[in-house]
C-alpha cells in the first residue's frame, strides 16, 4: 500500500505516517469543497503518487529557517506538528485537504522567529514534473512582531497530463506582518487545485498578491481568516484565462476579529472558449464588531465564445459593520479602443493597453516591483497568444 | 503637400434598439490641402461631428455613398489605426480615459506606431520634444505621469488632445469642438497649439458653433453645414457674417427649407 511506502523511504516520524493514514481512510467519506456557479465534481483530482518530490531551498540564512518540509518534520517536529494541516487549514476539512495530507510529496517550511524583519524578499521556485502528481505544501510561520516577504513561483515541466495539489497555509501571530505574492504557472495539461489560507492574529497583516496564470482547469480557494482584534488582510488576485481552459475561483475573507479589516480585490480576463467564475466571499461573524469588508470582483470577456461571472456574497451577522461590494461582467471598452487605435496604435496593441488598465489598479498594488514587472511580461505573453488564436481561428 | 478630398459623402447612422436609420450626411463635398486651415460652422445636430468621425472611420457611422480621398486613394476600406498612421488625426469631443496607461506611454506608443521597428523615438528625443510642447501649452510635467485623460478636467482633456497632436505632428487634423467648455485662457493656449503648427505640411478641419475660436486661429476657408450638407463656402468674412445674422438669417437668405433645432 502506498502510504507504508511513504513512511519507509523518508523515515517519516510516527505522527505524520498516522496522519498520512487517518486521511487517507476519510478522503472517500468527505465530499469536495463547494463552489457556487461551478462544478468540477467530475475532475480527476486525486490520484495516488509514492514518489517523494526533494525541494532544493536557498542557503540558509541566520534570520529565519527555510527548509524542505521533509527535514523540517525533523529538524523542528514539534513546529511541524504543531502547524501542518492543523491550524490553519484542517485535514479532514473535505475531500481534497485530506488528499492532500495523506499523499503530500513536495513542501517547504518557513519559519521567522519573532521580532525579525527580514530586508529581502524570501523567494522560492517550485517546480512540478508533469510526470509525476504534484502534491505541494507551503508552511509558512510568522513569529510576532515579525515582518517579511515572500514570493513563489510554481510552472510546469513537461507536456503530460497531471495533477498539482498545491497548498498555501500562513500563521500569522500577532503584530506579524507578511507579504505573500504568488505567480501561478501550471501547464495546460495540468489540473490544479489551490488552497491558500491565512490565519491572522491580533494587529497582523497579511496581502496576498496572486497572479493565477495557469494554463490547465483549475479550482482555487483563497481564505482569510481575520481571527484578531485589528487583524488587517488585502487580498489582490489577478487571472487570465485562455484555450478551453475552466476556471473557479473561490476569494474569501471571514472576519472574525472586532475591527478587522479584510478587502478583496480581484480582476480577471477571459479568452477564447475559456471560463472563468470568480466568487467573492465575504463573512462577518457575530460580534466582530467594527469590521470592515469590501470586495470588487471584475471580469473581461475578450471573446464572444468566453464565459465569465463575478459573484459578490456577502454574509453578515453582525450589525456594526461596513460591507461593500462591487461586481461586474463586460467587454473590452469600444470607445477605449477607437481612441487608442485613432492615434495610429494597432488593434492589438490597443486591446493590450486596454486590459493592463483593467488589470492596473491590482497590479500597481503588488509590493514587490519584480513581481509585477514580471507578472505584466507573463500578462503580455498570454495575451499575444490569445490574441493569435483569435487571429488563427 | 497631401490633400484630403470627399466626394459626395452620405452618412446614416442605425438605432440597433429601434432598427431604424437615419442619414445624417445628405453628400458632403469638400478639398483640402495641407497648409490651409478650414472651418465648418452649423447648428446642432446638422453632422459636423458626424463628418469628422466619418473621416477617422468610427464604425458607428455607416456610409451609404461618396469616396473620401488621401492623396489620391479611397481610405475606405482602411482600418482607424490605419487612418491614422496616414496622417489623419481627430481631436476629439470627449475623450476617452484609460486608466493604468501613463499620457507619456500613449504618446511614445503612437509616435513610434507610424515608425519602422528598427526606428524607435529615443528617449532624449522624446523628452525633448515633450518639453517643448508642454511648456508651448502651458501644461506640467506631472500631466504625462497621469494616467490617460483620467480624472482629468475638461480642459485638461483638452489641452491634452493638443498635446498629443504637437507631438503626433499629422497631416490633417480633424479638431471637434475644441472650444467647448473651455474658458478664455484655455482657449487661447489650446489655439496657440494649433496656429504653431501652421505650416506647408500640415492643414486643420476646425468644427466649432461659434465664432470664438476663429478669433485665435484665422481660417483660410469657411463651410457653413446645415441639414447634413455645405450650403456655403467663403473666407474667414463669411464668419463674421454669420456671427452677426445667425443661422437662420444664412438660411432665409439661401432659401433652404431647413428646421434648424433650436428655431
Amino acid at each position: 500500500m502506498t502510504l507504508e511506502k511513504f513512511a519507509t523511504t523518508t523515515d517519516e516520524p510516527t505522527w505524520f505516517t498516522q496522519k498520512r493514514q487517518a486521511s487517507f481512510e476519510l478522503m472517500d467519506k468527505l465530499s469536495l469543497p463547494k463552489m457556487q456557479r461551478f462544478n468540477f465534481s467530475s475532475w480527476q483530482l486525486t490520484p495516488s503518487t509514492e514518489t517523494i518530490i526533494k525541494t532544493n531551498v536557498p542557503t540558509a540564512c541566520d534570520d529565519y529557517i527555510l527548509m524542505d518540509i521533509f527535514d523540517a518534520m525533523t529538524a523542528y517536529p514539534e513546529m511541524v506538528q504543531k502547524y501542518f494541516m492543523n491550524k490553519v487549514i484542517k485535514s479532514d476539512e473535505n475531500k481534497m485537504t485530506a488528499y492532500h495530507t495523506a499523499f503530500m510529496n513536495q513542501g517547504i517550511f518557513l519559519y521567522v522567529p519573532e521580532n525579525t524583519v527580514v530586508q529581502k524578499p524570501i523567494e522560492i521556485e517550485l517546480k512540478q514534473d508533469s510526470h509525476q502528481p504534484f502534491i505541494s505544501h507551503v508552511l509558512i510561520v510568522a513569529g510576532e512582531n515579525s515582518k517579511f516577504s515572500f514570493i513563489q513561483r510554481t510552472r510546469t515541466e513537461g507536456d503530460a497530463k497531471s495533477v498539482a495539489n498545491c497548498v498555501v497555509e500562513v500563521m500569522a501571530m500577532p503584530n506579524s506582518e507578511v507579504r505573500y505574492a504568488a505567480v501561478d504557472e501550471m501547464g495546460e495539461n495540468v489540473t490544479s487545485y489551490l488552497s491558500r489560507r491565512a490565519y491572522v492574529d491580533q494587529n497582523a497583516y497579511v496581502d496576498w498578491s496572486i497572479g493565477l496564470m495557469n494554463s490547465g482547469n483549475t479550482v482555487a480557494d483563497f481564505d482569510t481568516d481575520l481571527f484578531g482584534e485589528g487583524a488587517h488582510s488585502e487580498i489582490k488576485v489577478v487571472d487570465i484565462t485562455s484555450g478551453q481552459q475552466q476556471e473557479g475561483v473561490n476569494t474569501r475573507v471571514t472576519n472574525y476579529g472586532k475591527h478587522s479589516i479584510g478587502n478583496i480585490n480581484q480582476r480577471g480576463v477571459i479568452m477564447d472558449r475559456s471560463r472563468l467564475i470568480f466568487n467573492g466571499i465575504g463573512h462577518i461573524i457575530k460580534g466582530a464588531s467594527g469590521a470592515n469588508a469590501e470586495q470588487q470582483n471584475r471580469v473581461m470577456m475578450m471573446s464572444s465564445e468566453a464565459h465569465g461571472d463575478a459573484n459578490p456574497i456577502l454574509l453578515i451577522d453582525e450589525n456594526d459593520v461596513l460591507a461593500g461590494h462591487a461586481a461586474s461582467v463586460g467587454q473590452v471598452d469600444q470607445r477605449q479602443l477607437y481612441y487608442l487605435m485613432s492615434r495610429g496604435i494597432d488593434r492589438k496593441t490597443a486591446q493590450r493597453m486596454v486590459i493592463r488598465g483593467f488589470l492596473g489598479d491590482v497590479l500597481v498594488s503588488i509590493p514587490s516591483k519584480a513581481i509585477r514587472k514580471e507578472l505584466i511580461q507573463t500578462i503580455e505573453r498570454k495575451l499575444a497568444d490569445g490574441q493569435t488564436v483569435a487571429t488563427n481561428s | 503637400m497631401a490633400e484630403l478630398l470627399i466626394k459626395e459623402l452620405h452618412v446614416e447612422v442605425t438605432d440597433e434598439e429601434k432598427k431604424t436609420s437615419k442619414e445624417i450626411l445628405k453628400g458632403v463635398n469638400l478639398e483640402m490641402k495641407t497648409g490651409e486651415i478650414h472651418a465648418i460652422m452649423g447648428p446642432n445636430g446638422t453632422g459636423k461631428s458626424t463628418l469628422s468621425q466619418t473621416i477617422m472611420g468610427q464604425k458607428n457611422y455607416h456610409m451609404t455613398h461618396g469616396d473620401i480621398l488621401l492623396d489620391g486613394q479611397s481610405i475606405l476600406d482602411m482600418p482607424v489605426d490605419e487612418r491614422a498612421r496616414k496622417g489623419l488625426f481627430l481631436a476629439m469631443q470627449y475623450p476617452a480615459e484609460i486608466q493604468g496607461v501613463t499620457n507619456a506611454e500613449f504618446l511614445r506608443a503612437a509616435i513610434n506606431a507610424r515608425r519602422p521597428e528598427n526606428d524607435k523615438i529615443s528617449v532624449m528625443d522624446f523628452i525633448k520634444e515633450l518639453d517643448k510642447n508642454l511648456e508651448l501649452l502651458d501644461m506640467s510635467e506631472a500631466m504625462t505621469e497621469r494616467y490617460l485623460n483620467e480624472g482629468f478636467s475638461g480642459g485638461e482633456k483638452k489641452r491634452n488632445e493638443i498635446l498629443q497632436l504637437l507631438m503626433i505632428k499629422p497631416s490633417f487634423a480633424l479638431l471637434d469642438e475644441i472650444d467647448s467648455g473651455l474658458d478664455i485662457d484655455a482657449l487661447k493656449v489650446v489655439s496657440k497649439g494649433v496656429n504653431s503648427m501652421r505650416g506647408d505640411n500640415f492643414g486643420a478641419l476646425i468644427i466649432t458653433h461659434y465664432q470664438r475660436l476663429l478669433n485665435y486661429i484665422k481660417p483660410d476657408v469657411v463651410h457653413i453645414m446645415m441639414d447634413g450638407r455645405i450650403v456655403k463656402t467663403g473666407d474667414a468674412q463669411l464668419a463674421q457674417k454669420l456671427e452677426d445674422e445667425g443661422y437662420a438669417g444664412l438660411r432665409d437668405e439661401l432659401g433652404l427649407d431647413v428646421n434648424l433645432i433650436d428655431d
